[in-house]
């Protein structure tokens, strides 16, 4: 397995006097898929939002890449590597498709930029279709799938999505991950998501549970034990 | 008369015009409503009066360079922090005020003649409609449209037009992707406090520069704005040529006295109508 390239300790997190994280611990090795798995309420967002700068955290050490960034600005942290899909309010509503790919290529080399934009087009190819349309006149699905390109056209080493499959039909949600994968193959990139939906288990290679704020197990797939999968199965079924 | 009212309505709205673009675009990329580019653009008036015997050229550049340096230094240690910390419109309206006034007492005492008025080069005539206008009355239109279409522009062909939209249209994920939007609020703010010195150049120079015009131009230039759609700046030159016009013909059917009041009834009724403006923004106040 690849080293650990993001490693939170001690993480509590919450708005006002209700803590939302409770001095959490979680990693993510390079290249992996972790799902963060638990019911609604249970911290998932906040905990990828915390990493991500978009949300502080009281306490706590996050260590990205080799550097401690729990003080950085969301900017920082994204040049560092780090980026985040959020749950909503994750495109560029009044743009077209292609201006929204055009804007987030923008801490790339002027040579890669027109590449990772032909990418999203080739796992997507429905955004290629309606490149000219404006973001928020496509459907959810396709906001959702723009969404995602817009975190691959960011080309962050470790991507942080916050809940991806939520409101998609259960045809769309399996092709969905199926794609997640495909682009951590191709890229090598680590994938980092929140998710109640139990397909999460197609492709993560580790699952992080987390319950009214506080870690319940950390496993690799294969080890997780009977009772958690039966738990997911029955507690967390989308 | 009637052509000569639309022709001073003409003037007049593109006069407007400036100060009304410096407010939508602070509005419409950072949505903080500043209420001092008024006063900020004023003073800057004030500086290019003072170099323009040196050289006309350079006392203009100074007095634009000064606002924009200005606008951009509140920008970026005021209220860019402030509204990262959660601001919201009413501290703002407090704030910006107050650094109104912050200018003008600096103009108090800075400059000792509180009405002046700038001698800039009249460029001759042109002809509209059998009726002849000094062209140096028509450039303040000019300038605002040659402006908003630059805008327009940069916004969709250059990679920082496209920032600025973004920062715009959502600021979470314009960072997310990595687009310094700090940077982008206090550019913003600069130009929008540059176009507003160029508003109080052209006033200056066909009517005079007092302590009190820096707020005239400021909060009529907010409210005309407003009409516009804050935020949307074709609303905002629509507006301000509509604005012009009644100005003028108001002027010439009821009285110079009853200017005031017909403007800001109409005022009323349109934001009773439309409250998000004429062309409606992506904000509203």
């Amino acid at each position: 397995m690849n080293g650990i390239i993001l490693q939170v300790t001690g993480l509590t997190a919450g708005y006002g006097s209700i803590k939302a994280l409770k001095s959490i611990d979680f990693y993510a090795h390079e290249g992996e898929i972790v799902g963060i798995v638990g019911p609604n309420g249970a911290g998932k967002s906040t905990l990828l939002e915390s990493i991500a700068g978009t949300v502080a955290a009281s306490e706590g050490r996050i260590e990205f890449a080799g550097q401690r960034i729990e003080r950085w600005s969301v900017l920082k942290r994204r040049q560092l590597g780090l980026m985040l899909i959020p749950q909503e309010e994750n495109i560029f509503p009044l743009m077209s498709v292609k201006k929204n790919l055009e804007v987030s290529v923008i801490l790339s080399e002027r040579d890669k930029r027109e590449s990772l934009i032909e990418y999203v087009y080739e796992i997507f190819p429905i955004l290629y279709e309606r490149r000219k349309q404006i973001a928020n006149t496509l459907s959810g699905g396709q906001q959702r799938m723009l969404a995602v390109g817009i975190g691959i056209a960011s080309n962050a080493d470790v991507m942080l999505i916050d809940e991806p499959s939520i409101g998609l039909a259960p045809k769309l949600v399996t092709k969905f991950f199926e794609t997640l994968n495909r682009i951590r193959e191709d890229t090598k990139k680590t994938i980092v998501l929140s998710e109640q939906n139990i397909k999460v288990l197609n492709i993560a290679d580790r699952l992080f549970g987390l319950e009214a704020g506080e870690m319940r197990f950390n496993e690799k797939k294969e080890n997780l034990s009977r009772e958690i999968v039966k738990d997911l199965y029955l507690g967390l079924l989308g | 008369m009637l052509i000569n009212g639309f022709i001073t309505g003409l003037i007049m709205g593109g006069i407007l015009s400036l100060p009304v673009l410096g407010v939508a675009v602070i509005y419409g990329i950072t949505g903080i409503p500043n209420f001092a580019i008024g006063v900020i653009g004023v003073f800057g008036g004030f500086v290019t009066w003072y170099f323009i015997s040196s050289s006309i050229g350079l006392a203009i550049a100074v007095g634009i360079v000064v606002c924009f340096i200005i606008g951009f230094v509140i920008q970026r240690v005021l209220l860019t922090p402030i509204s990262e910390r959660g601001g919201d419109s009413t501290l703002f309206f407090i704030l910006t005020v107050s650094v109104g006034f912050v200018f003008e007492g600096m103009l108090r005492a800075i400059f000792p003649r509180p009405n002046i008025s700038l001698e800039l080069p009249r460029i001759g005539t042109i002809n509209l409609g059998g009726f002849t206008v000094e062209g140096f009355k028509i450039i303040a239109l000019v300038f605002a449209i040659v402006t908003l279409v630059v805008i327009r522009l940069m916004e969709e062909h250059t990679e920082i037009g496209k920032s600025w939209q973004a920062t715009s249209q959502n600021l979470k994920l314009a960072k997310l992707v990595g687009i310094k939007t700090t940077q982008v609020f206090s550019i913003a703010s600069g130009i929008g406090c540059a176009l507003a010195c160029v508003g109080a150049i052209f006033w200056g120079s066909l009517y005079n520069l007092q302590l009190s015009s820096g707020w005239d131009l400021g909060f009529m230039g907010f409210i005309v704005a407003v009409v516009g759609g804050i935020g949307n700046i074709w609303g905002g030159l629509i507006s301000a040529l509509i604005m012009g016009m009644v100005m003028s013909f108001s002027g010439y059917l009821i009285g110079g006295e009853w200017q005031s009041v017909i403007l800001y009834l109409i005022v009323i009724i349109v934001l009773i109508i439309a409250p998000k403006g004429i062309l409606g923004s992506e904000r509203s106040l």
